[in-house]
């Protein structure tokens, strides 16, 4: 079994400016509609918790290598389990490119404080699943 | 410079977040080496849509589109963009 981990940060007015600047269309070309729904609804966005969100899926990114092919931002989705814990779900590009690298699960944490929010995620590589998917 | 690169230099300085100033960057420096970050890609992008009212697809949603001036420049082409001459 292989570890791999990938964190990002991002500051939290950089995204309250940016949905000030152009409101739902900024949120929805990288949050599902689920994220912006766990995010307090369109109506009234927390920045904090979409910062930490958009923190999470670079993350993702740094540990899914998908060579020229890079997903888009809401093909990594973090929801929120049934026991409040957050969680990635991949789509599309996302999910096969994580099959092809052997993704068993991946954990992820997510904080924030002092104007940033930030993300660690860990990746459990199964190498018999990338035999199983040359 | 032509107006497409002024438009697109533009764009940089108002939401690029760069530490210096867009407007004396070559077409190939790589903007992310220059302090471009992937969330201030976005605002870029969106920046971009509403000054050549055009809509970027996903598929040009990408790490390469934002690399430099000449790249945006060339993705802006491929939506259609006519590029003035100097």
């Amino acid at each position: 079994m292989t570890i791999l981990i990938g964190i990002d940060v991002q500051p939290i007015d950089e995204v309250q400016d940016s949905i000030e600047k152009f409101g739902l269309r900024y949120v929805e070309r990288l949050f599902t509609a689920q994220e912006v729904e766990s995010c307090g609804g369109s109506s009234r966005i927390a920045a904090a918790s979409l910062a930490g969100r958009f923190a999470a899926k670079e993350a993702v990114l740094k540990i899914l290598d998908g060579g020229d092919v890079v997903p888009s931002w809401r093909e990594i989705e973090v929801r929120r389990s049934t026991k409040g814990r957050p969680e990635i779900v991949l789509h599309g590009v996302a999910a096969e490119i994580a099959q092809r690298q052997g993704v068993e699960h991946l954990s992820v944490s997510l904080s924030h404080g002092g104007g940033i929010a930030t993300a660690a995620v860990v990746a459990q590589i199964n190498e018999q699943l990338i035999r199983a998917n040359p | 410079m032509t107006d497409t690169d002024a438009t697109i230099r533009g764009v940089l300085e108002a939401l690029g977040r760069l530490p210096g100033t867009a407007l004396r960057l070559k077409d190939h420096d790589d903007l992310y080496q220059n302090g471009l970050s992937s969330h201030a890609s976005v605002n870029v992008m969106l920046g971009l849509e509403d000054a050549f009212d055009i809509e970027f697809p996903d598929s040009l949603l990408r790490r390469d589109t934002f690399q430099s001036v000449a790249s945006i420049r060339e993705a802006l082409v491929s939506l259609g963009v006519t590029v003035d001459s100097q």
